[in-house]
């Protein structure tokens, strides 16, 4: 259970999120494709895959590498923690059965209001190809706030 | 935009209008089966207890989420080809660039939703652009998507970008 706080006065630029590394199969797939009421063929019709787009297998969705690497996010900065801001970018595929590491760094602090904000650079990567690049805002809670 | 580029005129005459809108229900046993797709089990979309614990009445909505919530309902029979729906899109197809992909999306998170919440979507076309890519050439198409809930405030604005090859 997620009941530590993270607190704004802990977090330094460089410092480096817990990285989740997540190997999606066919069955998560099937389960995130009928969650987000998406037919799309590509995620899981091989012959379609294969012969009408290319591609060598059915391809792990998107929004599902978003969801991941947003969960590397929410898991670090715990309940206390809101994610404020989200911006990713698909630039590279992924297959199933291939291990998917999901992480970032912090890469700035400020506070805005009161508030504490923490910027972050994040990615999606497969040993050293960056899947899915982008940028994120958290809002954490100050020492003695709480 | 030349007649021989992969934008025919339909789709660039929408440009800066409302794709879609929609209108769906937050409701939080859809919310859960999505978060255990993704293997995420943190305990503000599932605990009430904790969640009150860290300043909310219940639990929420995972962020991410959100943009589900408001999902229609297409028919089989109106699919396209590649099982799509394209509902979201404002069904922009582009004939000469049928392959589609997701570009990116950035999403500005404001207030939390809740089971039940009443969300609104409205989702305008702000860009449509012909580019030149490693492997030829591409649509960039652009949406500006703004999600308030029943009380009208707003919850989440994002942008999001799909890409169309030949």
């Amino acid at each position: 259970m997620l009941t530590q706080h993270l607190f704004y006065d802990d977090v330094e630029p460089g410092d480096a999120l817990p990285e989740l590394t997540v190997t999606v199969d066919e069955t998560q797939m099937f389960f995130f494709s009928a969650a987000t009421n998406n037919g799309h063929r590509i995620h899981y019709d091989k012959e379609w895959a294969r012969d009408r787009e290319g591609y060598d297998n059915v391809l792990v969705q998107g929004p599902l590498q978003a969801a991941l690497l947003a969960r590397a996010i929410t898991d670090w900065i715990g309940g206390a923690g809101r994610l404020v801001e989200y911006s990713v970018q698909n630039r590279a595929i992924a297959l199933p059965g291939q291990p998917l590491s999901f992480g970032g760094t912090v890469t700035g602090k400020r506070l805005v209001d009161g508030a504490g904000l923490v910027d972050l650079d994040i990615a999606a990567r497969r040993d050293e190809t960056v899947l899915m690049p982008g940028t994120a805002t958290v809002a954490l809670p100050l020492r003695g706030a709480l | 935009m030349s007649s021989e580029g992969l934008i025919d005129a339909d789709s660039a005459a929408r440009i800066g209008t409302v794709a879609a809108t929609a209108t769906g229900e937050v409701n939080r046993r859809d919310w859960q089966r999505w978060a255990a797709a993704v293997g995420d089990h943190n305990p503000l979309w599932f605990d009430t207890e904790y969640a009150q614990a860290n300043g909310y009445r219940d639990v929420i909505c995972p962020p991410l989420y959100l943009q589900y919530a408001v999902l229609g309902v297409t028919a089989l029979d109106d699919l396209r080809p590649d099982g799509s729906s394209g509902a979201v899109s404002g069904s922009l197809a582009f004939p000469r660039a049928p392959r589609r992909m997701a570009g990116g999306e950035s999403t500005t998170f404001h207030l939390p939703a809740y089971h039940l919440d009443e969300i609104t979507m409205v989702r305008t076309i702000a860009s449509i652009d012909e580019k030149q890519g490693r492997s030829g050439s591409f649509v960039l198409v652009t949406w500006h998507t703004v999600y308030r809930n029943q009380h009208q405030q707003l919850v989440a604005e994002a942008t999001t970008s799909m890409i169309a090859r030949p």
